[in-house]
């Protein structure tokens, strides 16, 4: 009994950091219409600005350095991300789909360099918050409470977006956009700033996860490659650029990876994809999309 | 820093000669004679010097544990023989190259340097994939390549014993393989933990991985007949989250898990199994855990399994019972501020056998040799290493004691050290197959 | 529109001129940098295939890498499983099948869908097959792949021969001979009727549609059309690498795939040609001229895009066509 239940709490907590990656990378995607290969080194950004932070500011109290590097990291990959869409995006809008996925990817590749010359190619340790955390017992189970933690930020980081979408203006307006671009065009929303926010958003989000990873595992060159690619298969499960999608989405990956492993730990990787594509086989648009 | 004093170089000048001696019987093949007919023309020494590529990770998971170490001693060492007058007189041009970047770039890498640039010789590789895929370039292209870190048995052994050997005429490894580790393991858990009925593994889903698991499995089952696999688990390398896999470790009921989980991958793992309280119900036998305890540092849990991949630890064996590795220990942590890890003393018998098989072979030829006499050379080499002798095999592999241990916490030191009264070493006869004969093959011909 | 060639009639002169130049490279050059062009000719075939869906089909796949490690792993395999067919004459066909079979199934689900859609299924669909090798350790070598013996050519027993002689002789020559052929093939491709239907396809569905052209079907064929050329270059790369990885299918490569093809320029025919040659060298000589070299090859890459869409051939003859309205000017 208690087996099953830290089975479904594992594979909440992978949920987590795939709901923050795949959440940025659908809004990016739903009101742009750019697929973000850079996505992932938004994520790895936050990591390193993170794991750094966190060992460096070995003066302060644990909780408020790591809250330093929670925020420092959505900030610096939020910034990156405005950067991003003002400076290499922008110009890109009008331009064929195979330029802006090219053009993401040569972003990828130069942050991902970038890194390595602020940071260096070596590890960055940075287990401080989850050490301190500790851990909480149930029934013969024991658990590290920093995983709750981390299930508990997504899901508030969920809520404000959900928030943000459906309550406020510019919510409304991205929403507009992402139904019918020249429709909100015609309106007169202005599409420029609002693409820049909402990539801004996207990346904070990416850099947030990217940040809430590091107590658990070490920063390293290439870290955010494999969140891009199953952010992805959830987004595209999900259906492209739905919110509800990115949530179920992993939701559905996190705990099918969970169980995957437990139960037929040969396949866990292949059967993710192969699940994903049997889905777009049935249901092409995704769980949530609209065609 | 009385190492110096001894004299390094009278101590080294000693080492050939044991070299020499001990690996007569290399000298005696067929190819050697026909060299010696040879030797009579005039041999000259170049003036230029000598170019070796050294290529381990500088970038990357692999770097901070085992690149970066392992880069840094053979500057060290390359140092060293530079201010003693190089090798026959030649200074040593070392140049350092990333291992990052997969097979593929590394098949390149390989081509280049030994193709365009003409290298020397290729000191290299840490990871197994890369292993397989760049030594047999050493017979294709006609350079001389040293695997120095590399674990995988497969490479060089051949599919059913016995083999022909040597596989590649210019391909060596210049440590042993990871048979010693898991052989080690499995050795120690039979004379400390006789009564282990349940056993699990997790390692990564590789070469290095599965070879790892499959030697270990083999051995223990010879060892402790009754002994039951109750789980494997196959995570991919650079895997973040072991959260699903320490579950199922935990509900398979193991009492020793072996893993040759290494760098981030190892610390990540142990990490995440403390905070789910994995450690409470199973002890875990890490094949080459030497380096995390160091990296890790006070949270590495205690009462651990460690092997050493060979006898390679800053304590073992005693300074003052071997200088050398008092000096390596000393002017390593003087230089870089750390303790050396195994993968600094894989460097170091990388450098130096390269070294000793030229100075054999010069010796002979009175000249500089070439590269498929400095092969003749050093097969059947036997070296002092800092951590004491390694024989380089007719198989071009090489041969070396193991050293298992458990991790404690001792007070002087920053991080656990391997428990000094349960230590042990398993002697090289003990845990390598013959040269010829698959280590699979060897184990199963153990009479319980 | 139709395509463009590099010069008016390029097949009467720069094609026998190209073809001879490559012929004589193994006695001119070091091997080397043979082993660059060699590696870049197989590159420049499987672009060829690439660009059949991109420019003439207007589809982009994000995930051709994956068809490249079919044709790869079709030969590597064989060398394991079955050495007694392991030779070129019955490798390079089964290669073909196998990407025959893998670009059909990955065609089918993909070419229901277009834009941005398509090319994220493509991509799916490629980290399928890139996790299954990885995954399935004991029949494919998990992530340290494969390697690939010298195979039989022709009768010729690979006994004794060394790679590197193997490579600069016979098989040197019969690389030259399948990527001329290659070319030619798919010149006459996307000249044919099916060439032209795909590009009414391309610039009007609806139209096309309406004037009787099956546009799945059509989608689906050149789908794989274009995967069996990409499979062939796979196949004749893994003998010029002598290893296969799953690292070819992983979507990193494909992005590659498409870097390439826009480097030389995919409006024109050859433009994917000149890519994989000039990426080939770009890629080798940035990675040892720093370690920054994804930096190197990233900010190139954005830079093309934003300053050279049609890529170094596009700009060649656009500087051509300049030069030309210059004389024309000064004549008049």
């Amino acid at each position: 009994m208690g087996n099953w239940l830290v089975y479904i709490l594992n594979g909440l907590y992978f949920a987590s950091f795939l709901f923050l990656t795949s959440l940025g990378l659908s809004i990016i995607l739903g009101v742009m219409g750019i697929l973000n290969l850079a996505h992932g080194s938004l994520f790895a950004l936050g990591a390193f600005v993170s794991a750094w932070l966190i060992g460096t500011l070995t003066g302060l109290p644990p909780g408020i350095a790591f809250l330093v590097a929670l925020l420092a990291a959505m900030l610096v990959a939020g910034l990156m991300g405005i950067l991003i869409e003002t400076s290499i995006i922008r110009p890109m809008y009008t331009r064929a789909l195979e330029y802006q996925l090219l053009i993401t990817f040569g972003t990828l590749l130069v942050i991902e360099d970038l890194i390595k010359m602020i940071w260096g190619g070596t590890a960055y340790y940075a287990s401080k918050p989850f050490t301190i955390m500790g851990n909480m017992h149930f029934l013969t189970n024991q658990y590290p409470v920093y995983f709750l933690f981390v299930i508990a930020v997504s899901f508030l980081a969920g809520i404000a977006i959900w928030l943000i979408m459906g309550k406020t203006r510019v919510g409304i307006m991205l929403r507009a956009i992402s139904m019918d671009r020249d429709m909100a065009r015609a309106m007169g929303i202005r599409i420029g700033r609002l693409n820049t926010l909402a990539f801004g958003m996207g990346a904070a989000l990416a850099g947030l996860a990217g940040a809430l990873i590091v107590p658990t595992t070490p920063a390293l060159l290439g870290i955010g490659m494999e969140p891009l690619i199953i952010a992805f298969i959830v987004v595209v499960l999900g259906g492209l650029g739905s919110l509800k999608g990115a949530l179920i989405g992993s939701l559905i990956v996190g705990e099918i990876r969970s169980f995957g492993i437990v139960l037929f730990p040969e396949v866990e990787l292949p059967l993710l994809f192969t699940i994903a594509v049997l889905i777009l086989v049935v249901k092409p648009e995704g769980l949530f999309g609209s065609k | 820093m009385s190492g110096e004093r001894l004299g390094r170089r009278e101590f080294l000048k000693n080492a050939g000669l044991a070299g020499i001696a001990v690996g007569a019987a290399g000298i005696t093949g067929a190819g050697f004679q026909v060299r010696s007919a040879k030797a009579a023309e005039k041999r000259s020494v170049p003036k230029t010097p000598i170019r070796l590529a050294a290529i381990s990770f500088l970038t990357g998971a692999a770097a901070a544990p085992f690149g970066i170490p392992a880069d840094n001693a053979y500057k060290l060492c390359a140092e060293k023989i530079n201010s003693e007058g190089g090798i026959l007189g030649r200074k040593i041009d070392l140049q350092s190259f990333d291992e990052a970047g997969g097979g593929d770039s590394q098949v390149k890498l390989a081509r280049k340097l030994i193709l365009e640039d003409k290298v020397d010789a290729v000191l290299g590789y840490i990871s197994s994939g890369n292993c397989k895929a760049v030594l047999p370039l050493s017979d294709e292209l006609g350079g001389l390549i040293i695997a120095y870190d590399c674990g995988t048995h497969e490479l060089l052994e051949e599919e059913k014993s016995p083999f022909k050997f040597p596989k590649y005429e210019l391909g060596f490894r210049s440590s042993a393989h990871l048979g010693i580790d898991n052989i080690g393991l499995a050795l120690f858990i039979e004379e400390h933990f006789k009564g282990v009925k349940k056993i699990a593994g997790i390692n990564p889903d590789y070469a290095w991985g599965r070879e790892s698991w499959l030697i270990f499995e083999k051995a223990i089952k010879q060892l402790i007949p009754g002994v039951e696999v109750v789980n494997t688990l196959w995570p991919k390398l650079f895997t973040t989250d072991y959260t699903a896999h320490i579950s199922a470790l935990i509900g398979s009921g193991a009492e020793i898990i072996h893993s040759a989980l290494w760098g981030g991958d190892a610390v990540t793992f142990s990490k995440q199994a403390i905070g789910m309280g994995l450690f409470n119900k199973a002890k875990m036998a890490y094949s080459r855990g030497e380096p995390y305890p160091q990296e890790v540092g006070m949270e590495f849990p205690e009462g651990q399994i460690i092997c050493c991949a060979g006898t390679h630890y800053f304590l073992y064996p005693e300074h003052d019972k071997w200088p050398l590795n008092k000096w390596f220990v000393e002017s390593y942590h003087k230089k870089y501020g750390k303790y050396p890890t195994y993968p600094c003393y894989h460097a170091y018998q990388a450098i130096y056998t390269y070294k000793a098989a030229v100075e054999k072979a010069g010796s002979l030829l009175g000249g500089w040799p070439t590269q498929e006499e400095i092969a003749k050379a050093a097969s059947g080499l036997s070296i002092e290493t800092p951590s004491g002798i390694l024989t380089i095999g007719a198989d071009h592999n090489g041969r070396e004691d193991v050293l298992v241990g458990i991790s404690k916490k001792v007070s002087g030191h920053a991080f656990p050290i391997l428990d000094p009264e349960m230590m042990a070493i398993y002697p090289a006869h003990q845990v390598n197959a013959p040269a010829g004969i698959r280590t699979e093959d060897w184990i199963a011909g153990w009479k319980a | 529109m139709e395509a463009t060639n590099i010069i008016k009639r390029p097949k009467s002169y720069i094609y026998p001129a190209v073809f001879i130049l490559l012929i004589v490279l193994p006695k001119v050059l070091p091997t080397y940098q043979l082993l660059l062009i060699q590696s870049g000719i197989t590159f420049a075939i499987m672009c060829l295939g690439f660009n059949l869906l991109l420019r003439y089909t207007g589809l982009l796949s994000f995930g051709h890498g994956a068809l490249f490690a079919a044709g790869a792993y079709s030969v590597a395999m064989m060398g394991k499983y079955l050495p007694s067919l392991y030779r070129v004459e019955i490798l390079i066909p089964a290669a073909i099948c196998v990407s025959i079979l893998v670009s059909a199934l990955f065609g089918f689900i993909c070419v229901r869908h277009t834009r941005i859609f398509f090319s994220i299924l493509a991509l799916a669909l490629s980290m399928v097959l890139y996790a299954l090798l990885v995954k399935l350790y004991n029949f494919t070598g998990g992530s340290d792949g494969i390697r690939v013996p010298i195979p039989w050519m022709f009768g010729i027993a690979p006994t004794g021969v060394r790679r590197m002689a193997f490579l600069t002789g016979n098989y040197h020559y019969f690389l030259v001979c399948i990527f001329a052929l290659a070319t030619l093939v798919m010149s006459a491709i996307v000249n044919s009727p099916f060439g032209r239907a795909l590009q009414s396809i391309r610039d009007n569905e609806v139209r096309a549609e309406m004037i009787g052209i099956r546009v799945r079907r059509y989608r689906w064929y050149a789908f794989i059309v274009s995967g069996i050329f990409t499979g062939i270059g796979g196949a004749m790369w893994s003998f010029v690498n002598g290893h296969v990885t799953p690292e070819s299918a992983e979507w990193v490569f494909s992005g590659e795939i498409v870097y390439m093809t826009l480097l030389g320029g995919f409006t024109v025919f050859e433009g994917p040609i000149v890519g994989a040659v000039l990426f080939t060298y770009l890629k080798l000589y940035a990675v040892s001229l720093t370690q920054y070299w994804m930096l190197i090859i990233g900010a190139t890459l954005i830079v093309i895009v934003r300053l050279l869409p049609d890529g170094i051939t596009g700009a060649i003859l656009k500087l051509f066509a300049a030069m030309k309205r210059e004389r024309n000017k000064g004549a008049s």
